[in-house]
């Protein structure tokens, strides 16, 4: 029942009524600068699409499953307990890890890819978990580190191997993963009043600064030994 | 705008940038695994300080390659890739060489199946 809620709200005037919005504006963000890029200064780059228009690609599908998410969060930041904050803190860490690190790791190597993962993941995974207490922030931290490793890792062990199709296997599990989160986090605050409303600026800037250190990083980033 | 007509927008969006680089991302085929009738570059590759020996190799342009990797080559070690160049071979024993012509001068990295040896290939 509360499913079918949940698909309806998507619809509603609730947070969860801009999920599909939020999707929309960061895949717009995400896009116009990268074609700003390409028409601009990448296009004169050498194999810049066969090389990197993949990852950079996809880096933008994630993003623009990971920042409505943590839109909805911020809109009910009080109104959820411990155990959902710790969900919260793990998916949202694990999987901005585990897929802005895989994607860097696949063209830069795992140790720049490690280290952009767990960046993200644990700064994502923090700032989302702490909406409810320590427990969530725990959580954010060994998620985003976890996660922040496990991709670059799964990346560089694939790169001779159908790394292109796991790649997209792994995005597809990321997005149900994250969709499970999204009607969590709607069954934990149904009778939860919105806290915060807030416009897409939010989302717009969040977008911005990922992609576009994701881009300089597998564009002009250090490489390891095995990428020179 | 209604959720239907973001969900279209989306799935255009997607559908042009994703298309835009299928359509842009053919791969380098730069050699052909077959042997031809000039005489072969012969390499014999080892393993020290857990890595490949030697780990840069010299070659020459359109001339056939027979690489072997030698006793001491085990585990994914013996999963010889060249990425750029679509060379990907699993050799279980020395005795199984692994054959090629590079097509295109160029410094090429190779490394095992999992990245974890790795040297370069210098086409002149």
């Amino acid at each position: 029942m509360t499913f079918k809620q949940f698909i309806k709200e998507l619809g509603g005037e609730r947070v969860e009524g801009e999920l599909v919005k939020t999707i929309f504006y960061s895949l717009l963000t995400s896009f116009i600068f990268l074609e700003a890029l390409y028409f601009f200064k990448l296009k004169n780059l050498e194999g810049f699409i066969p090389k990197y228009g993949f990852y950079l690609f996809f880096a933008a599908l994630s993003y623009a499953t990971i920042t409505p998410a943590i839109r909805q969060v911020r809109s009910y930041s009080q109104g959820l307990a411990c155990m959902p904050g710790m969900m919260i803190g793990m998916t949202i860490g694990m999987l901005a890890g585990f897929l802005s690190g895989f994607y860097v790791a696949a063209t830069n190597g795992m140790f720049v890819g490690s280290i952009f993962g767990m960046s993200v993941g644990i700064l994502l995974g923090v700032w989302s978990g702490k909406c409810c207490g320590v427990m969530g922030v725990m959580e954010g931290i060994m998620a985003g580190f976890m996660g922040g490793l496990m991709g670059p890792m799964t990346a560089f062990m694939l790169l001779n191997d159908n790394i292109k199709a796991i790649a997209i296997i792994v995005f597809v599990i990321s997005t149900i993963t994250i969709s499970g989160l999204n009607y969590m986090i709607y069954k934990e605050t149904k009778e939860t009043k919105r806290e915060k409303k807030e416009d897409h600026f939010f989302t717009i800037v969040l977008t911005f600064i990922l992609i576009a250190i994701t881009t300089w990083l597998i564009v002009y980033g250090p490489r390891s030994a095995i990428f020179q | 705008m209604k959720n239907s007509t973001m969900l279209i927008s989306i799935g255009i969006m997607i559908l042009l940038v994703g298309g835009f680089i299928f359509f842009n991302s053919e791969a380098d085929k730069t050699t052909s695994n077959t042997i031809k009738t000039e005489e072969a570059q012969k390499i014999t590759l080892g393993i020290k300080n857990y890595n490949y020996y030697p780990n840069t190799i010299t070659l020459k342009v359109d001339q056939p390659v027979e690489l072997t990797l030698d006793e001491s080559v085990s585990g994914c070690f013996r999963s010889f890739t060249v990425k750029a160049l679509g060379i990907q071979k699993y050799s279980k024993s020395p005795e199984e060489k692994i054959e090629f012509t590079p097509t295109q001068k160029g410094t090429f990295a190779f490394a095992c199946s999992m990245g974890m040896g790795y040297g370069k290939l210098i086409v002149e």
